[in-house]
């Protein structure tokens, strides 16, 4: 590929141009590029869900998808979720109920969260508990996980 | 991980897609969802300089009750009540496969031309200099039965037998134009975990065909893995068939993810056909299926129990997909 590719997206509601080779990761490009580190690299290769982010409104593994085919495309990474001021719903539910221990899986399990309550504003725990069956904790948190999102569900109207 | 560096092209026809394969032959993958390509690749697991990315092809996207793009999403799939209702045992495989996050990107076809696997071959590069290289990529022997040079990586996708069992069609379009192949035949009897195919060099797969014949059918998929949440299948057994009270008027058995192909059982099948199927003639099918599959020593459990699983997972999907609801 010429040294120029370039790709352009929208990151977290702002348009972004950055250079970018055919065979770069988003993980990658969010992280080493652009300097967004709220999306972590857990095991790189799809079984962990540390990387989600949202494409299009979609939770997506960052760590496997190629950063040219997010070309016109809406990227929401955790960063994006935050509002200016204080917390999103979900996030403010994680810190309210503990539902996080070493941390490092939270992003992906809050974007994830974001995704599924917006698709099914008011989900049981069984949906809970499948909607996340992709994100591992490794600290194995997940009642506390679980909690939460149904906290924020039932707080987010 | 870092991928090396390849072209990634995007055509947005299959026409183009054809052509772009025929001028790059044997020096591209197509690039579907990526959820089982891309982790290849970051291991090294035979690379290609060139990537034909098949997302922006418009005539492989989408689904209906009858066609499934070979793009369709399973997520997408996974959420359509009406479409569980009319193929239950597709359902059953589409909610079964990886994890909600891979489902979100993996694709029908994906899923139905997945890599073969095999302990010896999805492993870091590091990993596999230090023991040898096999069969399946970069040397020139088997690891698992050393005494043959022949693969015996597993077919580990779980739509393929949930498919075969309502005698799902594909289409497939090369540079000799377009033909419809029933789905078993998609993988190659005479190959093996390499050889796995018989799709001509160049050739894509641009739907699956769902006939209205096999509609009504009750069907179950019942998938064994370690950890219910995410592991590719040890074995999966799909079953699909119609009985009036207890007597069968059709039925169908697929096994998947044991083998380098998954495999229908018809002749064991059929001669059932008109009689009743009572627990004794079930116990015996199931023990017949379950004697002729052979899965080797290269996922996580045993093969002994895989295969004598086989047995017990046949009668549960038989008994399950019999009191389940007809589409």
């Amino acid at each position: 590929m010429s040294a120029e590719a370039r790709v352009k997206f929208l990151l977290n509601g702002h348009p972004q141009e950055v250079p970018c080779e055919d065979a770069r990761i988003l993980l990658d490009l969010l992280r080493d590029d652009l300097h967004l580190t709220g999306t972590k690299r857990g095991c790189d290769l799809g079984t962990c869900g540390c990387c989600t982010v949202l494409v299009d409104g979609r939770p997506t593994l960052s760590c496997l998808t190629l950063a040219r085919l997010t070309e016109g495309r809406s990227v929401t990474t955790i960063e994006g979720l935050t509002p200016p001021q204080g917390l999103s719903a979900v996030q403010r539910a994680f810190v309210d109920l503990g539902a996080t221990q070493c941390g490092f899986c939270t992003p992906g399990f809050v974007v994830t969260a974001t995704a599924l309550l917006e698709e099914n504003p008011r989900p049981t725990r069984a949906e809970i508990e499948r909607a996340i069956s992709g994100n591992l904790c490794r600290c194995t948190g997940y009642i506390k996980i679980v909690d939460a999102i149904a906290a924020a569900s039932r707080s987010s109207g | 991980m870092h991928l090396d560096p390849f072209e990634l092209h995007r055509p947005t026809t299959v026409d183009e897609t054809v052509r772009l394969a025929g001028a790059l032959a044997g020096r591209f993958d197509f690039l579907a969802g990526g959820t089982d390509l891309l982790p290849n690749y970051k291991m090294h697991l035979n690379l290609k300089p060139h990537l034909v990315a098949l997302e922006d092809v418009d005539e492989l996207r989408g689904f209906s009750a009858d066609r499934l793009g070979a793009m369709a999403r399973l997520a997408d799939l996974e959420r359509d009540p009406a479409f569980a209702a009319t193929w239950p045992s597709v359902a059953d495989a589409v909610g079964e496969v990886a994890t909600p996050l891979v489902r979100a990107s993996g694709t029908v076809g994906g899923n139905l031309l997945l890599e073969t696997r095999c302990f010896f071959f999805n492993q870091s590069y590091f990993w596999r200099a230090s023991l040898g290289f096999c069969l399946k990529a970069d040397g020139d022997r088997c690891h698992v039965v050393p005494q043959k040079e022949v693969c015996y990586a597993t077919h580990s996708g779980d739509l393929a037998p949930a498919l075969m069992v309502v005698d799902a069609e594909v289409e497939v379009a090369g540079p000799a134009g377009r033909r419809r192949l029933p789905l078993a035949d998609l993988y190659d009897a005479k190959g093996d975990g390499v050889r796995r195919l018989t799709l001509a060099p160049g050739e894509l797969l641009v739907a699956v065909h769902l006939p209205r014949a096999a509609r009504g059918r009750r069907g179950r998929y019942k998938k064994l893995r370690v950890r219910p949440a995410y592991d590719f299948p040890e074995l999966g057994v799909a079953v699909a068939g119609r009985w009036t009270g207890d007597r069968v008027e059709e039925l169908r058995i697929a096994v998947g993810g044991a083998e380098p192909r998954p495999r229908r059982f018809d002749t064991l099948t059929d001669a059932l056909v008109g009689r009743t199927l009572d627990d004794a003639r079930l116990r015996e099918l199931a023990e017949a299926i379950g004697k002729s599959v052979r899965p080797v020593h290269n996922t996580f459990l045993l093969p002994d129990y895989r295969r004598r699983m086989v047995a017990v997972y046949v009668r549960r999907a038989v008994a399950e997909a019999r009191e389940g609801t007809a589409g």
